[in-house]
């Protein structure tokens, strides 16, 4: 009884919270009728407002605040050399002289737009650039999180080998437990604890990844997993333990497969194929990851957007879409946290049945074709 | 199309970035981590296994422990039976012995009061015959006349006598 009054109150509590959502738009609009001409010319160009979110950046958005940016160093290798300085002198689109080069971001005509550019004799030009960007920064959180968390719970183990981690630690150790034992030694069998360590760096450095990327405020918010770079960089690392640690019968597999000789030996077709499907792998690796991810990040930022460009056409319409993005956009971020973990475990996954494959012996060719049918299934599923 | 071209900045400083993570925690970490993790399903196994052991062993005591106590009641209705038969055994003896012993008590008995008897009887006659003679004396000291013919009849009631105490 006292269950169903308390959650009675709370229901009542929240559509008591969404009705006034639902009003104060319209308030504010009545407030600001005297602004329509102001707010005509700052409309809203939700194109830039996305790329923006998506994309890298040179500082940190503040909570609450659009002007001001957290400043990051700026790292770039110019015509003549190392230049390091604050990227708060480049960030309102001023340009800055560091010694002999000069350095601005570009606007929105060239071909760097946003980038940090050196303007050599009035020409543009993109210097080697290792600024500490937002996601650069956020990459270093991402590698701290992961490493302090397993550095922990690796001590916690060492000081007491038989005890079990409880809370926190322990919800690590049951995460490292499902990966271990439920990819990576079914399918690597007596090869698991050799690509273990790098299978299960991945599987956590993308997970945590994913999660930070959902967090709004400031050790999150960076959309990392979504940016290709991180992808491709993961992937390259896939295919290098996939093809470094081969062995024989799968190059033999790719140069010489188990085909008709006319298939092979004039023109060879099957190993021109075979070849094209090693770089083929980690791509759709890169992309799978880096499409979910960003997909997702996309959605949420355009359902919020809704609301600000229904309210520019009627109060009552922006009214109405905050009560509808809100619920849509809670429900597409349970969504992601869910594909957070599952993109994780895929991209661990494939990478498994990858390395698997390349190290497959031949008489265990029967298996190995279903492990393979299994994977092309997942995979086909996934894409 | 700024999103699908990798950034060189980005892509170099994720190198570098997960290379370390990835030794690092190759080193310190995942061995540390998966070793102990199997240590410890393996101490859980073991320790599963003893205790099925041992309790299998418990159950083997336990049955071994109530075989030992039916064998010592058994004993022990058996040392009572045995000691019950010693008993009757040695109270038989008893009585036996004693009736023995009553027997050869009664027997001697029965000869000190023949030899008693026979005693009696000699000095019985001794004295019949000394209160004899003396009223025999008497009776001749009375009657010296009939001394002959009084004589005669006391030798005739004195074998009289004899005859009936043989």
């Amino acid at each position: 009884m006292c269950i169903l009054n308390s959650a009675m109150t709370r229901f009542k509590l929240i559509l008591l919270l969404l009705f006034a959502v639902c009003l104060a738009p319209v308030a504010v609009m009545a407030a600001d009728e005297h602004a329509e001409a102001e707010s005509a010319e700052k409309a809203i160009n939700p194109k830039e407002i996305i790329f923006e979110h998506l994309g890298d950046g040179y500082g940190w958005e503040v909570p609450f605040d659009h002007h001001h940016r957290i400043p990051l160093p700026v790292i770039v290798w110019g015509s003549d050399g190392l230049h390091v300085f604050s990227s708060a002198r480049i960030t309102g689109g001023q340009e800055y002289t560091d010694g002999n080069a000069t350095f601005r971001l570009g606007d929105s005509e060239s071909n760097w737009k946003g980038k940090i550019v050196e303007v050599v004799d009035g020409k543009e030009s993109r210097p080697w650039d290792f600024s500490i960007t937002k996601n650069v920064c956020a990459l270093f959180i991402t590698v701290l999180l992961v490493g302090g968390i397993m550095l922990w719970l690796a001590a916690y183990l060492r000081r007491k080998p038989f005890n079990a981690p409880r809370k926190g630690l322990g919800a690590v150790e049951v995460c490292v437990t499902f990966v271990y034992d439920g990819v990576i030694k079914p399918i690597l069998g007596p090869k698991a604890s050799k690509f273990a360590p790098y299978l299960l760096t991945a599987f956590f450095f993308i997970l945590v990844m994913n999660l930070l990327g959902l967090v709004v405020i400031f050790p999150g918010g960076a959309n990392l997993t979504g940016n290709i770079a991180i992808t491709l960089v993961l992937s390259i690392c896939t295919f290098l333990a996939t093809n470094l640690f081969a062995n024989k019968h799968y190059w033999k597999e790719i140069l010489w497969p188990d085909v008709p000789l006319w298939l092979k030996c004039p023109i060879p077709i099957m190993p021109v194929i075979e070849i094209f499907g090693m770089f083929t792998k980690p791509a759709a690796l890169t992309v799978r990851l880096f499409a979910n991810m960003m997909g997702g990040h996309m959605i949420v930022i355009t359902l919020t957007l809704l609301i600000f460009i229904f309210s520019a056409i009627s109060p009552v319409a922006g009214g109405a879409t905050t009560v509808v993005s809100l619920i849509f956009s809670i429900f597409m971020l349970l969504i992601d946290v869910l594909v957070s973990f599952i993109q994780a475990y895929v991209f661990t996954m494939l990478s498994t049945i990858f390395i698997g494959l390349a190290n497959e012996e031949e008489h265990e060719k029967h298996e190995a074709a279903k492990e393979g049918h299994i994977g092309k299934e997942i995979e086909e599923t996934l894409i | 199309m700024e999103l699908f071209t990798p950034d060189f900045g980005l892509v170099f400083w994720m190198f570098v970035a997960f290379g370390i993570l990835f030794l690092v925690l190759w080193k310190f970490a995942w061995p540390a981590i998966l070793k102990g993790v199997d240590d410890r399903a393996e101490l859980i196994d073991k320790g599963v296994e003893y205790a099925q052991a041992a309790k299998e062993q418990l159950d083997n005591a336990r049955k071994e422990a109530e075989s030992y106590l039916n064998e010592a009641r058994r004993q022990q209705a058996d040392i009572l039976r045995d000691a019950d038969k010693m008993k009757t055994q040695i109270i038989e003896q008893a009585r036996s012995a004693a009736q023995v012993e009553a027997q050869k008590v009664m027997e001697n008995a029965k000869l000190q009061i023949q030899q008693q008897q026979k005693e009696a009887q000699q000095q019985f006659r001794n004295q019949v015959s000394d209160f004899a003679l003396q009223i025999a004396g008497k009776i001749i000291n009375r009657q010296i006349a009939d001394d002959k013919a009084q004589n005669e009849l006391v030798g005739a009631m004195l074998d009289d006598i004899e005859k009936n105490n043989k």
